[in-house]
């Protein structure tokens, strides 16, 4: 009995502060919009095409975001998780220092570089392969690259820290046995670094789907997100109501997808665990 | 032909993935010592005009950073305190429900920042005693909850708790055993995830952004609203210092704690 106590006493801080703070809030409004407008604003999200669209953009940005950043960060997180050389330390320190800069910063240095009158622009006119600037900001692939970059340092980490688990035996056996190098990594390593690979993904495609700062620098107005969306109707045409929907579509859309990935997620390590799949 | 597993292509890619993350940040520090009006590449000269422009530019950077500071402070405090207890209930106990009470603990997580941060907005709009200073702070100490507790509930986990039962059996009170064993031991890693926690606070920008007002801004917001005018190397400057103080902080980190128990 006096083990319960002491649980309760020391959760309530915390617990009546997340309830004021933040379930309280999120449930109320979430509630109240729903009494006074039932579903008007949902239906009109989806079926609007111009707010489906940008609901499927957001979708194929974060999976092109996704896949770009799994073909730059399983082979480096592999370089790292097996190498021996001194590099390891600097490149893990290169990989969390990226954590501790602001999204601001790291938006601003791709506008910094891809910019009408930027970096990249600079030197491909005084290369004259182009006469004029390229735009590159505000499109898709200024936020692409602005998020990829991001996320990488994520998705390293969740790879790195499974391959440096699997044991170099392991792909020695399959190598003796008479596997090329080809044939060892598909059957062999790459299933075995799996549940690495499917945390980073979910990560980084949760990522991808709700970040603000970067869509907003990189992509403004031209290019709209589900969160610039959100700001954009606040801000630019005072339509409080909408952007509450849209606020509470992205919730549900998340942890949908988050409670899909994970279970499938789960799957995927059972069947690592049974020995099947290895 | 030991080392052939870590082959060129992997090696390739890792030099092109480390420049992709790195450039941008290089590019800004080379940027910031510009002694030209604009951004340019390779810069014209070298000179710290930009840096003194922080100061004795329009825009009152430094009120900014007095106040990013002050949120990042009282949340990442106000956490500590709430957190420790919280992470306590649920590693040192064992009861039924613990998993949900944990999930309970980090579910800020699992919404996006960007909801969350609207709902503040519309919430707090009609409450007279919130200043865009308290409706920040309680954005940012919701946030960055998830983080102390997951620290600090990693670092229980590895507890040994039969040295609290042992101190008890000399006689110690609860109070004793809490503040002149388990504290201790637990203080290097409290501190390092407090520091990760107020990095983050500081360098929040979407619940800033949406629940700042003129009178109150924070320094990422008052970045983002600087871009939106004007686009001079002012913002290399400042970030320049920002990632200086990053590094410093990192470097803590890995004395503290090392930086192993910044990779979960």
């Amino acid at each position: 009995m006096k083990e319960k106590r002491n649980v309760m006493l020391l959760a309530l801080p915390c617990t009546l502060t997340l309830l004021i703070a933040f379930i309280i809030p999120m449930v109320y409004t979430f509630i109240k919009a729903l009494i006074s407008d039932n579903l008007t604003y949902y239906t009109k999200f989806f079926t609007d095409p111009f707010y489906m669209k940008i609901f499927g953009n957001t979708v194929i940005l974060s999976v092109k975001t996704t896949l770009l950043t799994l073909v730059l960060g399983y082979p480096s997180a592999y370089f790292i998780a097996r190498t021996k050389s001194k590099i390891k330390n600097i490149l893990i320190i290169a990989t969390i220092f990226p954590f501790l800069v602001s999204a601001v910063i790291r938006a601003y240095g791709w506008m910094v570089i891809l910019g009408d009158s930027g970096i990249l622009n600079q030197f491909l006119l005084k290369l004259g392969v182009i006469d004029s600037p390229t735009k590159i900001m505000y499109t898709e692939t200024a936020v692409m690259i602005g998020m990829a970059q991001l996320v990488l340092p994520y998705m390293i980490l969740s790879i790195t820290g499974v391959i440096q688990n699997i044991d170099p035996n392991v792909e020695n056996a399959a190598r003796s046995l008479g596997a090329n190098p080809v044939e060892t990594f598909l059957k062999v390593t790459f299933p075995l670094s799996a549940p690495g690979v499917i945390s980073g993904c979910i990560l980084v495609f949760t990522m991808g789907m709700t970040s603000y700062i970067t869509p907003q620098l990189l992509g403004g107005a031209q290019y709209l997100t589900m969160s610039t969306l959100i700001y954009s109707q606040i801000k630019t045409t005072y339509n409080l109501e909408f952007a509450n929907a849209i606020c509470y579509i992205l919730v549900f859309a998340i942890l949908i997808f988050q409670i899909v990935a994970n279970n499938l997620s789960n799957n995927v390590n059972k069947r690592l665990g049974s020995g099947k799949n290895a | 032909m030991r080392d052939d597993r870590v082959n060129w292509f992997s090696k390739l890619v890792t030099v092109l993935a480390y420049t992709f993350i790195l450039a941008p940040m290089i590019i800004i520090v080379i940027i910031s010592f510009n002694s030209g009006e604009a951004i340019e590449f390779p810069p014209s000269g070298f000179s710290l005009r930009w840096y003194e422009y922080i100061v004795t530019g329009p825009t009152n950077f430094l009120k900014g950073l007095g106040n990013s500071l002050k949120v990042a402070a009282v949340a990442t405090i106000f956490d500590i305190f709430i957190g420790v207890f919280a992470s306590l209930s649920v590693t040192k106990y064992n009861f039924k429900g613990r998993g949900l009470l944990v999930s309970f603990f980090t579910s800020p997580m699992f919404i996006p920042s960007i909801s969350f941060a609207f709902v503040l907005l519309r919430t707090t709009a009609s409450i007279k005693m919130m200043t865009p200073f308290i409706k920040i702070l309680i954005g940012h100490l919701v946030i960055i909850l998830p983080y102390i507790i997951r620290n600090t509930m990693s670092i229980l986990v590895n507890y040994n708790w039969t040295i609290e039962d042992a101190a008890a059996s000399l006689g110690a009170n609860p109070a004793q055993v809490f503040f002149k064993i388990t504290l201790p031991l637990i203080k290097p890693g409290i501190i390092s995830g407090a520091m990760l926690s107020f990095l983050y606070s500081f360098d929040e920008a979407v619940i800033s952004s949406f629940l700042t007002s003129a009178k109150f801004l924070t320094l990422p917001v008052q970045i983002i609203n600087y871009l939106e005018f004007t686009f001079d190397p002012t913002v290399a400057a400042i970030s320049t210092i920002l990632m200086a103080a990053s590094l410093i902080i990192m470097i803590l980190i890995n004395k503290f704690v090392g930086l192993d128990s910044m990779i979960n």
